[in-house]
This record gives structure tokens, sequence and C-alpha cells, in this order.
């Protein structure tokens, strides 16, 4: 009888395992030579990222939207855009001027442009894109300060003008950045479309863009791919293909990555996994400094009997906190403790002469004696009418603000400060932290980039998103002149000016700068964190496969199956991979019911 | 009382039961803190009270909640489900699009669960008591408390990472493109590690179930009967005992099939399988409020269905309920 039963079991899983060699028939190796004007090293090949998620849209400039980011960063082309180092660099625009009041802007447009269907690229697309962005509130509207936009003229189709009415110095730094891709005028602008996002337009679903590669195919959850622009402006980039394989999930993102299923990994991974991945076989691990960093910010807001609006508090906070400590156990030590108010990365606009306290546990015991709140029995600081000191940190969920938040509960405790955290998911943190302001401290990361006018938006009364709810009139009227003022060494000036202001009032406590990881297999080079000031943010144009050069053999590393993948037209079914999903089921149902029929009947 | 009559009192059931969970479920996330416009700009640094506004307006949360939500039950009436803010399209195409790949898992290892589980369970109560059904009770025991998504890590690194016999994670190899019947194969070939994932999830409670039914009937007196009169032991389980202990498990089944569309949501996670599980995660964080109704309608709707068509099963099962109708 136990015969029989693992006859069943064994039915159903030689059923399984039979099919499986069908899955590992290798493909046939196949050459791909190319003999392309431009000089790569090799030209051909698949680069595949592994990708953070699934894109919203196919519209880059409509709402925030990080993975198709760098997706739409390889299909369209910006004005102005960043380099690694975030220095703005030329992009459709050859050169620009500003104006000495920093109210026009005149660009300069490529000549040799065209669209992906062969249209040709002029001013009316940079103008429709801009007053498309203005009228539907794109996501960089506030950024651009499109509310001030006055108007855009093309002077001929190769010169657009944009005239604001006030100045706005930060303008440049922050086309080059987010949400600012200029768009196919000849195929959104038309009178059927209600808006930029009519599911009716086909650019939507199929994107058309300038840029080095062209869009293929879109299977939702799975892949993006695009191929070459053979006829890209600055020449056919060196690879043919260009996937972006979609796993959220950062540790099955590692795992894949590892077991050779991408080339890139896009997607962070857990920092405590860094050094694992970097002792990897034929892997290479690149980190940089990064304009984005974790700060807390304290309440600022006026209420009554609100402790963080005292000074004396805020920097005896300060000094009992150990942000080496962070580093090391909430970053496995991939971070930097924050150097000054203002992010290093950002060179230009940072001062270092100004720097927020360092560790002296001491000297907070000092202050805070001082000020009259006395330990209790307990070790535990006083307020003066008896209850103990207790401060709400409000963090959002994630492993680096968790444990930051322990350590700073910690680090408080030793002086005698109680600090209750609470985690909120993001959605909550933001209704909580930023809406309602119900916090004593608050932690939270950010972009500090590309502009300083980023202070502006984070610490100024006038800011879009003021977390600690600051108002200070002399920090205030600095950022606001710097904003207006054209020329750089006299911005630079007005923003160390802030940061000087900022350190001595202390409104905010920088905590930890962010490192980003440049995470690849060191078969390809090129890529755009190692050739600062030639080649855009997320721009795989100028990868090419080194080992192709090296060996004729076409076996790239891992497994047996992967090789040089031919440039056979994609015939992957999007729309249709509903009709192959389901005879799955049902295949492996019947053979599972046909297995037990049988092994049933021999029963009986 | 007729089954026309029963069936149609059972579906109007069905239909005060679906409205009254999408109006609790409407008030529930439309009252959870948090609002979808943050997501506009990413970092909320950079977003301005003009774009605030204008998708205020796009999205109609300037109007009041309770009228919000008679134009949502109207429109559910009119068979809209609206738009996806996060998407843009409609919120029908967007589950429609996730639907076969969650239920191709679900259903799938939700139908190997019941069967292999049933069988192991019969087995074991067969041998109660000796070494096999111990071995099966203690396995079982240890995939039941095992949390699904890290079982799913464990077969990743053993299958996926260290034994490299198996995808790590997504729906088809990008590498070496398939077409046609290789790319079905394909996608079944990275649908195995979730599969089997689920799979061994799923079937203790099938397991435990059938086991202690099947041990309950040994002790009937119908079995004491076939044993005197000499019945192989084997017949009378697949025959008599099988037949009494069927209902519970295929219950379960029913019960699973009806949360089997946002079921699996953590090892869909973990092995990168673009489905409902997913959509529902990525929706809840970004508040996509069209798109989180519109699932938890489908899951209510498929629930209450199923329980409909389970109470006619039953009818056809066990005879003695029919007649309590």
């Amino acid at each position: 009888m136990v015969k029989t039963f693992t006859l069943r079991i064994a039915v159903l899983v030689t059923v399984m395992l039979i099919t499986l060699p069908l899955f590992v028939v290798p493909y046939e190796v196949s050459a791909q030579t190319s003999t392309g004007s431009i000089t790569c090293p090799y030209k051909g090949g698949t680069l595949i990222i592994i990708h953070m998620g699934d894109p919203k849209s196919f519209n880059p400039d409509a709402k925030a939207d990080d993975p198709l980011y760098a997706i739409a960063s390889n299909i369209f082309n910006k004005l102005v855009t960043l380099d690694v180092d975030y220095n703005v660099i030329p992009d459709l625009a050859e050169s620009w001027e500003v104006s000495p009041d920093a109210k026009a802007f005149t660009f300069h447009l490529r000549k040799n442009v065209k669209w992906h269907d062969g249209t040709p690229f002029t001013c009316k697309d940079v103008k429709y894109t801009f007053e498309a962005m203005q009228k539907y509130k794109g996501v960089a509207y506030s950024n651009l300060k499109l509310d001030m936009l006055e108007g855009i003229t093309c002077r001929d189709d190769y010169t657009a003008e944009f005239r604001f009415s006030d100045s706005n110095a930060p303008f440049l730094g922050f086309l080059a950045w987010y949400g600012t891709f200029v768009l196919p005028e000849h195929l959104y602008n038309k009178t059927e479309y209600t808006d930029w996002m009519d599911p009716n337009i086909p650019a939507l679903s199929k994107p058309v863009g300038t840029g080095p590669f062209k869009f293929v195919e879109y299977v939702k959850g799975s892949h993006v791919t695009l191929e070459a622009n053979k006829d890209y402006f600055a020449g056919a980039p060196c690879i043919g293909k260009l996937v972006f394989k979609i796993i959220p999930d950062a540790v099955a993102a590692m795992q894949s990555f590892l077991a050779g299923e991408g080339d890139v990994l896009g997607v962070t991974p857990p920092l405590s996994e860094i050094p694992r991945i970097n002792s990897t076989e034929g892997v290479l691990v690149l980190a940089r400094p990064m304009p984005s960093r974790y700060f807390m910010a304290y309440n600022m807001a006026q209420e009554k009997g609100r402790i963080t609006l005292n000074k004396d508090v805020r920097f005896a906070i300060a000094y009992a906190i150990n942000r080496t400590e962070i580093v090391e156990k909430a970053f496995s030590g991939y971070g930097f403790v924050a150097k000054g108010m203002y992010v290093p990365a950002i060179a230009w606009a940072y001062n270092p002469n100004t720097q927020p306290p360092s560790y002296n546990p001491a000297k907070a015991e000092e202050i805070l004696d001082r000020l009259g709140y006395t330990k209790g029995p307990d070790g535990m600081r006083r307020l003066p009418d008896g209850r103990v000191l207790e401060l709400k940190l409000v963090i959002w969920q994630g492993a680096q603000t968790e444990a930051m938040a322990q350590i700073i509960k910690e680090n408080l405790r030793k002086i005698g400060i109680e600090v209750k955290i609470e985690v909120l998911e993001l959605g909550a943190f933001q209704e909580k932290a930023y809406k309602d302001k119900d916090f004593d401290m608050s932690i939270t990361n950010g972009f500090w980039g590309p502009d300083p006018h980023n202070m502006h938006m984070r610490f100024s009364s006038k800011g879009s998103h003021n977390l600690p709810g600051y108002v200070n009139p002399v920090t205030d009227d600095l950022l606001e002149r710097a904003a207006k003022e054209p020329d750089l060494e006299k911005r630079k000036q007005l923003y160390w000016q802030a940061q000087e202001e900022f350190a001595k009032e202390l409104p905010y406590f920088p905590l930890v700068d962010v490192v980003g990881f440049y995470i690849s297999r060191t078969d390809w080079k090129g890529f755009y964190w190692e050739l600062p000031g030639k080649v855009g943010i997320n721009v795989y144009a100028q990868v090419w496969w080194a080992k192709g050069v090296t060996t004729t053999s076409l076996q790239p590393t891992q497994t047996t199956q992967t090789t040089q993948p031919t440039q056979t037209a994609t015939t992957t079914p999007g729309g249709g991979l509903e009709q192959w999903l389901l005879p799955v089921v049902v295949v492996i149902v019947v053979l599972v019911l046909v297995a037990l029929v049988l092994t049933r009947r021999r029963g009986t | 009382m007729g089954l026309a009559s029963y069936v149609a009192k059972r579906v109007l059931e069905g239909f005060f039961t679906v409205i009254i969970a999408v109006s609790i479920i409407f008030f529930l996330v439309n009252l959870a803190p948090g609002n979808p416009i943050y997501f506009i700009a990413g970092d909320p640094v950079f977003l301005s009270p003009a774009v605030v506004e204008y998708y205020t307006k796009l999205w109609g949360l300037d109007k009041p909640l309770y009228e919000r939500y008679f134009i949502y039950i109207s429109n559910l009436f009119r068979g809209e489900l609206g738009n996806s803010y996060r998407f843009g399209g409609p919120v029908a195409q967007v589950i429609m699009e996730r639907i076969p790949l969650t239920l191709s898992l679900t259903i799938t290892s939700n139908i190997l669960a019941f069967i292999i589980g049933t069988f192991m369970g019969l087995r074991a109560a067969r041998s109660f008591g000796k070494g096999l059904d111990s071995a099966l009770t203690v396995t079982t025991f240890f995939f039941n408390s095992i949390p699904g998504f890290f079982l799913g890590i464990l077969l990743m690194l053993t299958f996926g990472v260290h034994l490299r016999l198996f995808p790590v994670a997504g729906l088809m190899d990008l590498r070496n493109p398939k077409t046609g019947i290789m790319l079905y194969l394909d996608i079944a070939y990275h649908a195995f590690l979730p599969v089997l994932t689920l799979t061994l999830i799923l079937l203790p409670a099938y397991f435990k179930t059938v086991r202690d039914s099947a041990v309950q009937q040994l002790g009937e007196d119908y079995v004491l009967t076939l044993r005197a009169v000499g019945m192989d032991e084997r017949r009378i389980f697949n025959k008599h005992v099988f037949r009494n202990v069927i209902l519970p498990p295929i219950t379960l089944l029913a019960i699973r099939l009806g949360f089997s569309l946002a079921g699996a949501a953590l090892i869909e996670n973990v092995f990168g399988w673009p489905g409902m599980g997913r959509l529902l995660l990525d929706s809840i964080r970004e508040r996509d409020y069209p798109v989180l109704m519109g699932i938890y309608f489908t899951i209510v709707v498929t629930i209450v269905v199923i329980s409909i068509i389970l109470d006619l099963i039953y009818g056809i099962l066990d005879p003695r309920i029919k007649s309590r109708g």
C-alpha cells in the first residue's frame, strides 16, 4: 500500500520533471557583427538591467515616476541634463544663454535630431512640452516655477526662448533633472485628446522619443525592451538591445543579479549584502556620495510649551546623538556622517565652514542641567511640572530609519531623555509629519539637489515642504535672494550665509549622507558613472560588451543558457500573455488528474 | 423550496453582501491616513499647491466623502470601476492584466495542495499511529509553521542560486527571449518555484483536515462492518471513507480559491511575479484608491460567487443538505 501511495507522488513529480529538459535547451549561438559608423570597441549585445518597478505610464513628465525615469532617460532627451556629478551638461540644447536678471533663458537646439518615427525635432516640440507641463501641472511644474512662465518663443526652428515674470536662477539645474523630457508635439498635440494623459494617445503606450534607444515592448510586471536607435544624433549606441527586468523586491533583485539574470543591479540591495556582492567574481561595485541625506527635523511650528522650540534643547539633543554609531550600525558602514548644513556632493554650494554639532554627550548633559531639566531617581529628566521629559520621534517604515531611531532612542536615554518612536507607513507619515506636524522630532531622507534651491523648498517658510515648519526671516530672505541671482558666485555667497544661519539655529540636524552603489558585471564597460561630463545619468548609450573584444567565443559568464543574443525582431506578445497562462494551469491540472485517475484505477 | 428560488435567494443575499462589503471597504480605504496626491511628485518637497489643486479636482477629491461614495456606487452599477491614479488607465484593465498571472499560481498550487494533501491525509490515517503517519504529520507541521515568503527565499536560494535548476525571479527568460510554445513553457518554468512554495504552505491544512476526519471515520460502524466482511483496506478508504471525508477539504479549497486573488502577495513579491498581490501592495503604498477598491471588489464578488456555488455543490455531494434548504 505504501507502494501505491508513493507511486502517486512519484507520478506527479515525474510529470513535472519530465518537462524540465525542455526548458534548458540552449539557444543557438550567433555572432553579431556590425560595421557602425561610431567607434564602439564592440557592437551589439543585450544589456539587462535589474529594475526597481513598473512605470506608471510612458509620459515621463506627468507624475513622479522613478521606475520610468531610468527607462525614459534612454528613450527621450531633455534640453540639458545632469552627469553623474550633478553638473549641467548639454543634451538637446547645444548651448544656452541666461539674461542678467535671470528672467530669460535662450536655448540653441541641435539640428540633426529626429524623433524615432522619423519626424524632425524642432523648437515647436520644446514649446509644446513646457506649455503642456504648465497646463497639466507636470511633475516639474513647481521645480521649474512654471507659474511664473510668461511664454516660450521659437525665434526659429532651433532657438527657444523662455521668459519668466520674475528671476528664476535655479531653472537650469531643475531643467536638467526630473520630469523635463521633451515630448513629440506631433503625437501629443491633437484636438481630440483631453490632456497629455489621454489613454487614446498611442505614444503613451508606445513611447516615441529622440533618445539613443527605441521602444520595442513592455510586458507589465516583467520587462521593458528597447533597441538601439541607429539614427541617434550622437551616433548609434554600442549595444543592440537594452532590457529592464522588473523585480521590485531588493532581495529577489539581488539574487536574480547574482544568478546571472542581469548585468546591472538597478535596485539597491540590502546594505549588509554589499560585501558579498562585491566579492562575487565578475561583479564590480562602485560607491559614490549622493546629494541625498537622512536628516532629523525638529518641530519648529509655533505652539505653546513645545520643547524643541528651545534652541539649547535642539543643540543638546544633537550633541547626544552618535552619528558614527548610526552609520556603522544602521548603514553597515555604507554612508557618511553628514557634513555641513547642505550636501557636499553639490560642491559649489556646500559651505565646509559650518558644521552641525558633533557627538559630545557631556556637553548635552551640561546644557540640560543648566536648563533645569533635573534627573529623577530613575535617571530620566523631569519637566518643571514633574512629568518625564519624553519626545516623540516620528519615522517611516524602513530598515535604516528604524535602526536609526533605535540608536537615537538609546543615545538620548543616556542623557535622560525618553524617546517614543512612532513608525508609520509612508503615506501616513506624510500626513502626520508633513501636514499635521504631529511630532517632536522626525527623520526623513530626500534628494537635496539638483540645485541648492532645494534648501528653499525644505527649510523656508515659503517652501513647498518645510518638514520642521521653520520660519526665520533671515534665512527666508537669503534663500529668496539666491533664487533671483543669476551670478553663480553671488548665489554661492547667499547659500553659504544661509547655511551659517541654519548651523546657528539648528532647525534640522543632518544625520547621514547616502552612498550610491553602481553594481554591474565586469563584462560591460562605458557606464554613465564612468563617464562624468560625457553622458547623462541613467543613459546606457555608451555601454559596450568588453568581453566581446577579448574573446572570440561568444559566451558571457553565468549559465550554459546564456548566449550573445540575436537581433531578431521580438515577437513576444505583450497583451497576449494571458492566453498562454491559462493553458499552463489547465495543462498542469489535467496532467495531475490523469495521473490520479490512473493510479486510482489501479487501486480498485 | 425549488432549486430556482433557492438560487435566487442566495444570489440576492450575495448581492447585498457585496454592496455592504464594498461600502465598508470604501470608507476604510478613503479614511485611512495618507493622501494619493503626495505621490504625484515623489518626494513631497517637490509638490506645489497648484499641483495639489489640479489633481484634487481631477480625481474629484474636493467633494465630500459621502458624495464620492454615492458617485462610486452609482458608477459601480454602471460597471465602471474608474481610472487608476497611478497608471491613468481604467482600473478594470489594470486588474484584468494581473488576474491570469496570479490565478496561474494560486489555482495551480491550491489544486495541487488539495489533491496531494487529501491523499497524504488518507494515507496517514490508514497507518494511524505508525511511523509514516508521524513522519507526514511532522513534515506538514513544519510547512504549516514556516512563513511563506521565508520558505520562498529558502527554495530560491537552494534551487535558484546554488543548484541553478530554476530561475531566481521574473516571468520569463530575457537573455534568450522565447516565442510561441517555448515562451509558454518558459513561463511555466519560471512559475515552478513560486507554485512549489505555495503548494507546500497550503498543503498542511488539507492534510490535517482529511487525516483527522478520516481517523474519526475509522471508529464508525460501517468501517467495522466493511472490515468484517473482509473488504480490502485500500478499497474501504478509497471508496467509502473518502466519500465521507471529502467535504471539509472541498470547503477549504473553495474558501482558499476565493482568497486566491490576493493571497499570494508576499510570495509574488519574493519571486518577482507580476500578479495581483504585488499590484495590491503597490496600490496600498501609493494610495491608489480606485485600484484598491477594484481589487477588493473583485475579491468580494469572487468569494460570494464561490460560496453560492459551494452551497449548490454541497447539495449534490451530500443529499442531507438539500432538504434543509
